[in-house]
């Protein structure tokens, strides 16, 4: 059964004097005494003695009055709150409804709640200071709404210093756009959602949320995650810090406005303290539970996604939040020391490349794709080139210098180990896998800059790594080396530089692609060099000029090999159906191979009467080869 | 320095444009006017096709209005109204009257082997832009064909229907008083029996159709899986309606001219003659030559097959005189012309043999979906 106070002092201003007849007119029939905030606030001892229960109605600043003298004096609180306190109605869980809040305000079982103050001023649900986008978006806001207030905010947000230092005497010197300190993790803002194993109303800490978008990438991350949940999270999002502490101390680097609750009420630097179960509160049975710690409450700090040490420099560096993130060597300490092993020469690649090599040239030799596909799985060039790619996106010389050497020692090991294979085969034959690899053109550039993008994303990521064996096959690059050698052992130059050009294409595809993936990831250094990127574009640029006119050749190509299957030609009265061409490049000279469907035999005679057809209609354009199947 | 990216820029730019263009020596007007004829059917039946020919002779003008050598061409155009005893007869006055250097003709067979007959006596080139009967170039040595002929057109029909449609039996109709028809048909039949394939029915069409219904429940009987049509489109029209009131769906496939006459003057019918098949010089979506998108680009609207014949023949014929030292040397021009080697036309290479024979490639285009699809191209 509900028990409720026998009688209550009601504080309220002018506004809400109107609530006394119903609190009188309560099924408790509380002996209710009626006093004006000023009043009280004029004498409160006076006021208040033999007071043991409070009812208090009216401004946020009213009930944060009333709260003060409340940890002073003892007495517990019901709070009604107005209409218009949707923000107080949603943090506490207070019924929206009059009766309902009356009812909950004149109970007699009220709980232990701890007091937050901050430069001694009482903070009922939460401290902002500085610039929190999205943070302290309400969690209700439309996704609509919420994108256009993060665009709109991304660009006049900064980063500036801040010092934080909690109760254990830890002090955090970070970059941050702003911080928000919540009284408890309850319904209400984003930043609450953070907030981890609060579950009492008197813990005796009080929570920090530190906001450190370092890159636009980093906040876009962050405001997927927000769009695409809205229940608490176990792992803190990117370019958010996280504290839990009794005491907080927060200094940005210049002073800037606290506000409590939404109000303006002080500036940095501030202290915000918790007074564990200072308060006896009426509050729903919904809310948290009452479990009053008599130890003192455990810090938690949790900063790893907040800059530190050069990153620090780089973030208050920036006027405005740049498009990517960076990190300091120390962030991904194990990644580089791995991509700093991959650019190292030893005896095992030397051998890997010269396996690798010679089994491509065996495959491209019998013609065998799968002979090949091996070829591509062993070879190691993947590793240094990757290496190669974050040394440009870092701008570590040593490392581009180191996995650069290793990629021409490779390359010069699989030029003349199949230079070397070539010349043991005294026809060399050009099979149609060799064929495949002599035409490179702007769509190879694009399946390198994919496996380039999947080649360093793997390589970040330890899970999934094994996916780096499919990258080497879609991007093969020993086999176009092979058939470069192969041009080398037949003393071809075309040869030579039709496959040289392809093994170019793929690996400058992946180096700007993984470079670029390296940077998206968030890799690039704190103090960035320019010099990586300008050498980045300038072998693109170098590379797409005879990419692009390859692949115009080969649109071009394909279009008049699909006419030619419309062709046909009345040679000495018999019908020549073309039923497929295929276009290849010879010795420097088109070679269309025609296979034509016939009714009769084709004598010598209807062959050079053909011959001449062709060279009539199609002068000088290209050498024919004829397939012919006949029809029975 | 600071300007040097800019002028390097710039001169790459000259270079390239410089390299883009062949540029031709301005030719100055000499003031001579060559005089050329031409016989078309500008009334009657065919006035459409006379019409649209002569809008192709004038397009060329405008691309070339003079002769490498200055001179100006003047046109004398006369209505032939596809009639023999006319074309003979104006041919005979451009000759002998207005002194013209060679006549263009856009007449069909019958006109043009009327015309042949007197060409040796004449001894003035005579440039054939529509007629493929045969005949046209024998037995004289100034009557060349642009179009390939009726024995060309009408093999290539019976080896793709035979080779590509796999069909065995056919029923021919010919229009007899049509000497392009009759060839036609007769070319047809022929190659089309040496294949092994069987002619199931010739029938005679008159000219002014009756009772093809009853016509075609005769032919019906013998099951032939394609009706060959080489006949005029009004005939090809009354056919496929009669086909289509019996429930009747044969393949059915017409001769050069015939689409481009539904396209032009029977759009109407277009939903009933879906499916149609035709032999053709000419598809509109074919890729074109420079010289067909020059054509294209000067014309402005939408060619027709006639306009792109009667270009390509008037720009041969302008070839040829301008490979004579004298532009009206009637016998340079001739052998000028029985000479023409590798011409781009609209599609590809033209070239005309010593006896005035055209070698040139056929399309094979169908109604599909109310529209021209192109086949095949044989050459």
């Amino acid at each position: 059964m509900t028990q409720y106070v026998s009688d209550a002092l009601f504080v309220h201003t002018t506004d809400t004097a109107d609530l006394l007849d119903r609190l009188q007119n309560h099924v408790s029939q509380a002996a209710i005494t009626p006093v004006m905030i000023d009043a009280l606030m004029a004498d409160p001892q006076k006021m208040l003695t033999g007071v043991d229960h409070v009812v208090v109605c009216g401004t946020l600043e009213t009930i944060r009055a009333v709260a003060k003298l409340a940890a002073r004096t003892g007495f517990s609180v019901g709070v009604v709150p107005t209409k218009t306190q949707k923000e107080l109605i949603r943090f506490y869980d207070l019924p929206s409804n009059i009766d309902a809040a009356v009812d909950l305000a004149l109970r007699a079982d009220p709980m232990a709640f701890d007091l937050l103050l901050c430069n001694g001023h009482v903070a009922l649900y939460k401290v902002i200071v500085g610039d929190l986008p999205l943070l302290d978006a309400p969690v209700d806001v439309g996704k609509l709404g919420l994108l256009e207030t993060a665009f709109r905010r991304i660009y006049n947000t900064r980063l500036i210093k801040y010092r934080f230092a909690t109760a254990g005497e830890r002090q955090i010197i970070t970059a941050a756009s702003g911080c928000m300190v919540i009284h408890h993790r309850r319904k209400g803002k984003l930043a609450a959602l953070i907030i981890k194993d609060d579950d009492t109303t008197a813990a005796g800490s009080t929570y920090a949320v530190i906001a450190a978008p370092t890159s636009i990438v980093k906040y876009l991350g962050f405001l997927l995650w927000r769009l695409s949940t809205a229940r608490r999270i176990e792992r803190l999002p990117e370019a958010i810090g996280y504290l839990e502490s009794s005491v907080f101390e927060i200094e940005p680097e210049k002073e800037l406005d606290v506000f409590i609750d939404g109000e303006k009420l002080t500036r940095t630097p501030v202290r915000c303290e918790v007074k564990a179960s200072a308060l006896r509160v009426n509050l729903p049975r919904t809310f948290l539970k009452e479990k009053a710690s008599a130890k003192p409450a455990k810090e938690r700090i949790e900063i790893d996604h907040l800059p530190r040490g050069k990153e620090l420099l780089k973030a208050l560096k920036n006027k405005r939040i740049p498009f990517f993130s960076y990190a300091s060597e120390e962030r991904y300490r194990e990644l580089f020391k791995v991509l700093r092993e991959d650019a190292e020469i030893n005896s095992i690649y030397i051998m890997l490349m010269v396996l690798s090599t010679m089994l491509a040239a065996a495959g491209l030799y019998l013609n065998s794709s799968s002979v090949i596909i091996g070829a591509m799985l062993l070879a190691p060039l993947m590793a240094p080139i990757v290496s190669f790619a974050m040394g440009l996106t870092r701008g570590d010389v040593g490392m581009i210098k180191k996995s650069m050497l290793k990629i021409v020692i490779g390359m010069a090991i699989a030029l003349l180990a199949s230079a070397f294979i070539t010349q043991l085969f005294p026809d060399k034959p050009v099979t149609g896998e060799m064929q495949a690899r002599l035409n490179p053109s702007l769509l190879d550039l694009a399946v390198a800059i994919i496996s380039g993008i999947a080649g360093a994303y793997s390589k970040s990521f330890k899970e999934i790594i094994q996916s780096l064996a499919g990258v080497a096959i879609a991007v093969a690059l020993v086999p176009p080396l092979a058939v470069a050698g192969t041009g080398i052992g037949r003393g071809d130059f075309q040869f030579f530089f039709q496959a040289f050009l392809l093994f170019s294409t793929n690996l400058v595809g992946i180096i700007i692609a993984a470079a670029l993936t390296f940077r998206v990831l968030g890799y690039s250094p704190a103090i960035y060099r320019k010099r990586g990127l300008v050498l980045v574009f300038l072998l693109l640029a170098l590379i797409a000029v005879p990419l692009y006119t390859s692949y115009e050749r080969i649109v071009d190509e394909r279009i008049l090999e699909k006419r030619w299957t419309k062709e046909r030609f009345l040679v000495n009265g018999k019908y020549v159906i073309v039923d497929n061409a295929d276009l290849r490049w010879q010795g420097g000279k088109k070679v269309l191979i025609m296979e034509v469907i016939l009714r009769d035999l084709m004598t010598r005679e209807d062959m050079k009467a053909f011959k001449k057809k062709l060279h009539i209609y199609f002068p000088g354009k290209m050498v024919f080869r004829i397939k012919t199947v006949y029809i029975p | 320095m600071k300007h040097l990216p800019s002028c390097l820029l710039m001169i790459v730019t000259a270079t390239l444009v410089s390299c883009g263009y062949e540029q031709k020596p301005a030719i100055t007007p000499s003031g001579k006017t060559i005089k050329v004829g031409i016989i078309a059917a500008l009334s009657g039946s065919d006035m459409a096709k006379g019409e649209e020919g002569l809008k192709g002779i004038k397009t060329v003008i405008k691309m070339q209005p003079l002769l490498d050598n200055g001179d100006r061409i003047e046109l004398i155009v006369r209505d032939g109204q596809d009639d023999p005893v006319k074309a003979v007869k104006h041919l005979q006055e451009l000759v002998e009257t207005e002194h013209v250097a060679a006549v263009m003709t856009f007449s069909s067979s019958g006109p043009v082997l009327a015309m042949a007959g007197i060409a040796d006596t004449l001894k003035t080139p005579i440039l054939a832009a529509r007629a493929t009967h045969p005949d046209i170039t024998k037995n004289n040595g100034y009557v060349s064909q642009i179009l390939f002929d009726t024995i060309f057109q009408g093999q290539v029909a019976a080896l793709f229907v035979k080779d590509e449609l796999f069909v065995d039996k056919v029923a021919v109709f010919k229009t007899p008083s049509s000497f392009y028809s009759s060839s036609l048909a007769a070319e047809f039949e022929g190659k089309f029996a040496s294949l092994g394939g069987r002619i199931t029915d010739v029938i005679a069409l008159p000219d002014e159709p009756t009772n093809v219904g009853e016509m075609l429940k005769g032919v019906r009987q013998n099951d032939p899986e394609l009706l060959y049509l080489p006949v005029a489109a009004k005939g090809v029209i009354t056919i496929i309606q009669e086909i289509d009131r019996m429930g009747w769906q044969p393949y059915l496939m017409g001769s050069d001219g015939l689409l481009a006459t539904v396209m032009s003057e029977h759009k109407e019918q277009l939903e009933l003659l879906e499916g149609l098949l035709a032999t053709d010089f000419f598809h509109h979506t074919s890729r074109f030559t420079s010289f067909g998108l020059r054509v294209r680009k000067i014309y402005g609207g939408k060619l027709t097959s006639y306009t792109v014949l009667s270009a390509e023949g008037f720009a041969i014929l302008l070839d040829a005189m301008n490979r004579c030292d004298g532009a009206a040397d009637r016998e340079c021009i001739n052998r000028q012309i029985r000479s023409t080697s590798n011409f781009e036309g609209f599609l590809g290479y033209i070239s005309i043999d010593s006896d005035g024979k055209a070698n040139r490639p056929l399309v094979i285009n169908a109604i599909k979906d109310g529209e021209l699809k192109y086949i095949v191209k044989v050459y």
